[in-house]
């Protein structure tokens, strides 16, 4: 690992590597970048130009403002394991690696708020506090890798957001460097409120459209005194879907409201966390209420009640801490478990309003019949993010292409029932054109705006988030340039 | 595999070799990388990636650049080695994976290309050839290079040679590693050349063989007793068949798949008699186990391998769940326990040595955070990745707790690369086997009889 | 002359009744019109506004008037767009916990429909009887209860608004949880009405709490480290107050009768859980502190005084003092500060003060009556020494001749152009709310 020599006749390259301080900062060989040319979503593949590897925000805005200064495009990236293509340098960009710049800046239990820099991971945070008794909230399944800024950049979710909200939820502070090399203070000192439009709000879930993020600063939680999870058997899935609604009708306010269908179950009781959940059930759902100890018991009787009211086939209370452990490991590798029971799958990423559940799984059936795949549901039911997940195999001619079929159909159906096109995985490359599914051109554009503004060159991770240009969108809005400068 | 992979079967299909760039035989299996989709969750796990940051020094990126050779586009160059050699073989990345990909293997087979495609030359290439080919397969040498080290700690030149900064010719992690030297004792299969089987204590209720290791033996070999010791002890009758040899897995690691078979196959021979195959050391068990991988073109040796490894277990498992007798003397000390790669990722052998240390009266276990991430040794990387494995071996030694006395852990590798970490940083603990442990702890109770 | 060349040209696009002439006089708080209307559809809205922005016209918003003394330094724009009549209930689906309704809905009428499904809109904000979703969530109010529950940013999920140019544009959806593109929400909720004319919110709701009650633990010392300490002990227990605000002396006086610092710590939840938790503050509640708490009605009677004792732009105080309020941001703890200084002020500058403060969140609300010279002189004195903890000072409430005198959102922050190059993409006109807010945006 020492440091070699720049060999390359590339200015940019050589100038870049300048900036970061030499050849153990940067990427440019074939064979490395190729190891960059794509994020946890692989439909598209593309080779950046070079990877650099900032160690502070003062590199960043070097970076940022040679890039835009020589026309080059660029995007941050973080872990890579974004599941819509946001980091994919579609454009040949120059990607400008976060990972290094890894430090737990400060904790500041009484005010309840850490400093991070970009590239720490997210469960690391809830690591080096979980000892004093506090946590931080947001927590993607792929938590123990992905990084704080990529969770900034996409506005991610996890299990535990129909209590505590998403990410744009505990971010009070930001440093950012926009796409001109500026380098901005949001939300100075974390405080709430700060005068003037709610960049805070617009920059989190940007996809790293509007500018870099170099310093975060988040709210951080005390971990709740007591918690107790659930899991109920159903007979159908409407029972099961109707005991959800009423859980939270019955003024209840889970921490998490998980469910798996007949198909997600066959997958995750054949892979390597099996619970034993009985074979011929059309429904499981995972309940878990935490808060004061003195008021669990109520709410847990109150679940259990809503359960049997709904003819649920089997209900239990996690007996302690480790059949609670087993029953989570089972739900969150579920994904993965359908490797178990299928060769290929395909995950989807709707959500919809709670009560139009059973409508809407009813819809998804009938798209796997009338595609002739199977399709498993796996989702966070308490806030109605659906995961979809099409069963098949990629080496029938032909499945493949049935396959993307059915997860857009089921994205319209979310769409149709006043849901969207993603509720946690972000829009990126894979969806920017079902963006239509839930936005007029006119709002498309009033978002567009806001992009140039912050990005007025589009060279930071352009074609990313909205439909591809060149269609009516652009066109529409040419022409009302025109008239706006006719009259 | 998700639907993702299919972008890439929109070109021609990578099966064909007309497109791959792997041109020997035994190539990177695809069925191991069809199931990556790419996820990421290996990336936290993975030493070097931590160290560098870079994804082409991560599991994901590591089998996405042996996919992209097969699939025509990347050459087996200087280049592609890099990331490819830079690899622990710590198998973190198994144990993190969701879907069960074999990057381990996946490696170790584009090693096997990349060595036949661009042999190794320089230092680097002397020093293992020297060792992979010139020693570690040859008992004898092994022996006499042993001896050679005995002589030399005994002769005092050792002593001579630190004090007169001879050392200093040679590179700074050799010097290191001199340091730590263990002391040299007699060989367990010297010792018991001429004993077919070492019977139980009391009743035989098991006859186990056991691979005393090339390493091991002659640098550990008193970890080899410790290992007959407790055998015997717990009602196991051991042999040690003569004809074993290196269980070969630093040549697998290093891309010479020819010799790793050329060994399997000898082992496999020496032990075809026996039911039970014990090892000591966590490096050498999981690549027996591992035998079947090196004759997926071979199937008449291929199905030999795999009756083979199901007879393979690592001394801690086998103890646990044979059973054992709890030792009833005190060993007062406070100890922590490091998870071997190749024991705890290699052959998920994680709770059963720590049940084992806890079952010794007096033993006070103290948690290592990271406790199953790679100290750096991984074969003979210390060797050929000097920087790279001194940065593991740093992190690694951050997480030791100060407070404790002992070390403990199941591979000899480790032992030589913890004991190297805790010389370098100043640390004042004691590295030991896991078996060492208990063995002391019997003979501890002994004695304590003895003097009634 | 001109208004009746207005009028007569909004008679093509409303009915008669639906608007009148401004008033004659000029208003203590100014945000007055030349014509005032009141829209019934989203139809004449965007009307209104195409309207606005071809004729160069500008437009002043407004529906309950609380915050007419908030930002804005014209006496009287053309066109004073009220959404008084722009009301009521869009959707509501119980089992989804969600609700969309039109902007001009009194807080409190929406709160009382909800309280029938036993469900609420989670913000507590000032004169709820008055003040409007669509007005609340255009000036970001929250109360004491954001500890518990947020802000309008966490609340809201879904706004449909006019723009300038009269196009309808969404943002967000009906759910929860979304992803789809920037979040568009954000850059609205508290943007002072200068974007767009926010029509419809569509929000989360929360389940009302099955039991509240209210600790009110007054400090006789009125020590600042014994205050703050306590308030750490509790912060770093398990408890869960939905409100942990501290009172200024003078306040806690004309609410509870005490002329102490008070704690005023709010729990809601099951009834076992609230119980639990009061008596956890009895352990350890400090050595000399006085307590009393409220259970149920008398807690909510509490609070609902609380959101009463600011200045209310509909009904401005007559006579010669002046009111004004102030939003103070600091960082948590630095609450305990704010509160002092402001105690300060009563004595150096001759005006009657009332302050509260959220020790959980670090948002100040403080209030001041008193002669305008000294006023002035007091939000002076105030925001410098805020600005020394790092924080902000917004005044809230102030009669239009000191806001022309007074910035009253403090200093632009260095990315101002960033600000004033959103407005200018989707309003470059200026028709909404002129010069009403950040840098004269």
């Amino acid at each position: 690992m020492a440091s070699k020599q720049i060999k390359t006749n590339d200015k940019h390259v050589k100038n870049l590597a300048n900036i970061v301080g030499g050849s153990r900062s940067i990427l440019y060989h074939k064979e490395d970048l190729l190891a960059y040319d794509s994020d946890g979503f692989t439909l598209h593949r593309h080779l950046p130009k070079a990877v650099v590897f900032p160690k502070d925000t003062q590199e960043v805005a070097k970076l940022v403002k040679y890039c835009s200064d020589n026309q080059l495009p660029f995007l941050a990236r973080g872990a890579g394991t974004g599941l819509s293509g946001g980091a994919i340098p579609m454009n040949g960009e120059v990607i400008i690696s976060m990972v290094r710049m890894k430090r737990l800046l400060s904790v500041n239990l009484e005010n309840r708020r850490a400093v991070v820099e970009p590239g720490f991971v997210n469960l690391k945070l809830t690591n080096s506090i979980s000892d004093k008794g506090y946590y931080y909230a947001p927590d993607p399944s792929s938590q123990y890798c992905c990084t704080i800024g990529g969770n900034v950049a996409e506005n991610a979710g996890g299990a535990h957001c129909l209590k505590y909200g998403v990410t744009t939820n505990h971010i009070l502070g930001l440093e950012v460097v926009l796409p001109n090399g500026e380098i901005i203070e949001i939300g100075e000192n974390g405080i709430p409120d700060a005068p003037g439009y709610d960049l805070l709000g617009l920059i989190t879930g940007s996809e790293g459209t509007l500018g870099i993020v170099t310093k975060i600063t988040v709210r951080i939680l005390k971990n709740p005194e007591a918690k107790q999870t659930v899991l109920a058997y159903f007979d159908n899935v409407t029972d099961g879907s109707q005991a959800v609604s009423d859980i939270i009708s019955a003024g209840i306010v889970p921490a998490a409201l998980e469910m798996m269908d007949k198909t997600a179950i066959e997958g995750v009781e054949a892979a390597a966390f099996p619970v034993g959940h009985p074979k011929d059930i059309e429904a499981v759902l995972l309940i878990e209420v935490d808060g004061i100890s003195a008021g669990i018991a109520e709410q847990i009787n109150q679940i259990l009640e809503v359960c049997n009211n709904r003819n649920v086939r089997e209900v239990k209370v996690a007996q302690d801490e480790l059949e609670r452990g087993r029953w989570w490991a089972n739900r969150k590798t579920g994904f993965g478990a359908m490797g178990a029971i299928s060769a290929d799958y395909l995950v989807q990423d709707g959500v919809i309003p709670r009560s139009k559940l059973p409508q809407v799984l009813n819809r998804i059936n009938q798209i796997s019949e009338e595609a002739g795949l199977r399709i498993a549901n796996i989702f966070h039911a308490g806030d109605g993010n659906l995961h979809p997940l099409v069963l098949f195999d990629a080496r029938i001619p032909g499945e493949s292409e049935k396959a993307l079929a059915a997860g857009s159909a089921c994205l319209q159906a979310c769409a149709d029932v006043g849901g969207t096109i993603t509720g946690e995985h972000g829009v990126g490359i894979e969806k920017r054109e079902e963006m239509r599914f839930v936005f007029t051109d006119e709002e498309i554009n009033a978002q567009t705006d806001i992009r140039e503004v912050f990005n007025p060159n589009n060279l930071l991770n352009a074609g990313k988030l909205f439909p591809m240009p060149g269609r009516c969108v652009e066109i529409k809005k040419e022409l009302k340039e025109k008239e706006a400068a006719i009259s | 595999m998700s639907l993702k992979e299919m972008a890439l079967k929109q070109d021609p299909s990578c099966t064909t070799n007309s497109l791959s760039n792997y041109l020997w035989s035994d190539a990177p299996d695809e069925n191991k990388w069809a199931d990556c989709v790419h996820c990421g969750m290996c990336l936290e796990s993975c030493p070097t990636y931590e160290l560098t940051g870079q994804e082409q020094h991560s599991p994901r990126g590591r089998v996405h650049l042996i996919k992209s050779v097969a699939e025509g586009k990347l050459e087996v160059n200087e280049q592609f080695m890099d990331p490819v050699f830079a690899c622990l073989d710590c198998r973190a990345c198994t144990t993190a994976c969701p879907a069960d990909v074999d990057v381990g293997g996946l490696i170790e087979e584009a090693r096997g290309q990349i060595r036949q495609a661009m042999p190794l030359t320089g230092w680097k290439g002397s020093v293992s050839k020297l060792f992979l080919q010139g020693i570690f397969p040859h008992q004898n040498r092994l022996n006499s290079m042993g001896s050679l080290l005995k002589f030399y700690q005994k002769s005092g030149m050792q002593k001579v040679v630190r004090k007169t900064k001879l050392i200093n010719v040679m590179p700074q992690h050799l010097v290191e590693m001199e340091a730590i030297m263990p002391e040299i004792k007699e060989p367990l299969r010297k010792k018991y050349k001429n004993e077919k089987v070492i019977k139980a204590k009391g009743e035989t209720k098991n006859e186990v063989s056991l691979l005393t290791g090339c390493v091991m033996d002659v640098m550990f070999s008193d970890i080899n007793e410790s290992t007959v010791n407790v055998l015997t002890r717990n009602g196991n009758d051991v042999s040690i068949p003569q004809n074993q040899t290196c269980c070969g897995a630093l040549h697998v690691h290093a891309g010479d798949r020819e010799t790793g078979r050329k060994l399997a196959k000898q082992n496999m021979e020496a032990f075809k008699d026996s039911d039970k195959v014990i090892t000591n050391a966590a490096g050498c068990g999981c690549a027996l186990k591992e035998y079947p991988e090196l004759f997926r073109e071979d199937p008449e040796w291929h199905e030999k391998a795999e009756e083979f490894s199901a007879k393979v277990e690592d001394i801690s498992k086998y103890i646990h769940d044979t059973g054992y007798e709890k030792p009833k003397a005190e060993l007062n000390t406070r100890i922590t326990y490091h998870d071997a790669c190749h024991l705890a990722h290699g052959q998920g052998v994680r709770q059963e040595p720590r049940d084992i240390l806890l079952d010794i009266p007096g033993v006070e276990m103290v948690h290592m955070p990271n406790a199953d991430r790679c100290c750096g040794s991984a074969g003979i990387y210390n060797i050929t990745n000097p920087e790279m494995a001194g940065d593991v071996l740093e992190s690694k030694m951050q997480n030791v707790p100060d407070d404790v006395e002992m070390i403990s852990m199941g591979n000899p590798g480790c032992m030589l690369q913890m004991a190297m970490g805790v010389e370098k940083y100043g640390r004042n603990q004691k590295i030991v086997h896991t078996i060492q442990l208990l063995d002391w702890a019997y003979q501890k109770e002994d004695q304590l009889k003895g003097g009634e | 002359m001109i208004t009746a060349e207005l009028l007569s040209d909004l008679k093509s696009i409303l009915s008669e009744e639906q608007m009148i002439e401004g008033e004659s006089e000029n208003h203590l708080l100014g945000n007055s019109g030349q014509v005032t209307i009141y829209p019934k559809s989203e139809e004449e809205i965007a009307n209104v506004l195409k309207y606005a922005n071809n004729h160069r016209k500008k437009i002043t918003v407004s529906a309950g008037e609380t915050k007419r003394g908030f930002g804005g330094i014209i006496d009287s724009a053309d066109i004073l767009l009220s959404l008084a009549n722009y009301k009521g209930i869009v959707e509501h689906t119980p089992g989804d916990m969600t609700l969309t309704v039109k902007a001009g809905t009194p807080f409190k009428e929406l709160q009382d429909y909800l309280a029938e499904h036993k469900q609420k809109v989670s913000l507590d904000p000032a004169w709820p009887e008055y003040a409007t979703i669509g007005g609340i969530i255009a000036s970001n109010e929250s109360g004491p209860k954001r500890l518990g529950y947020g802000a309008g940013r966490d609340v809201v999920i879904g706004l449909r608004m006019v723009y300038p140019d009269g196009t309808i544009i969404r943002s967000g959806g009906k759910v929860v949880k979304n992803v789809a593109g920037y979040d568009m929400n954000k850059l609205f909720i508290g943007s002072m009405g200068t974007l767009g004319v926010v029509t419809e919110v569509t929000m989360k709701l929360r389940p009302l709490a099955k039991y509240e009650s209210l600790v009110l633990l007054s400090f006789p010392e009125g020590n600042v480290e014994e205050i703050r300490s306590f308030a750490i002990h509790l912060l770093d227990s398990v408890m869960e107050p939905t409100a942990l605000e501290l009172l200024s002396p003078a306040l806690s006086q004309k609410l509870i009768g005490e002329n102490l610092h008070t704690l005023a710590i709010g729990f809601e939840d099951v009834e076992s859980s609230v119980h639990y938790q009061e008596e956890y503050v009895k352990k350890i509640q400090p050595a000399n502190s006085k307590m009393k708490i409220l259970q149920q009605k008398e807690a909510q009677a509490f609070w609902d005084k609380i959101y009463s004792i600011g200045p209310n732009g509909a009904a401005p105080a007559a006579g010669s003092e002046i009111e004004a309020s102030l939003k103070i941001g600091v960082t948590n703890l630095d609450v305990l500060h704010v509160i002092n200084i402001s105690q300060q002020l009563k004595d150096t500058h001759n005006v009657v003060v009332e302050a509260h403060g959220g020790i959980g969140h670090g948002l100040c609300q403080v209030n001041l009556k008193g002669a305008s010279e000294d006023i002035e002189s007091a939000i002076d004195q105030l925001r410098n020494s805020v600005n020394q903890l790092g924080g902000y000072v917004i005044v809230k409430h102030l009669p239009l001749s000191l806001r022309k005198k007074i910035n009253i959102w403090g200093e632009n922050p260095s990315y101002f152009f960033l600000l004033e190059g959103i407005k200018s993409k989707i309003d470059p006109n200026s028709v909404l709310n002129h010069k009403r807010y950040v840098g004269g945006i």
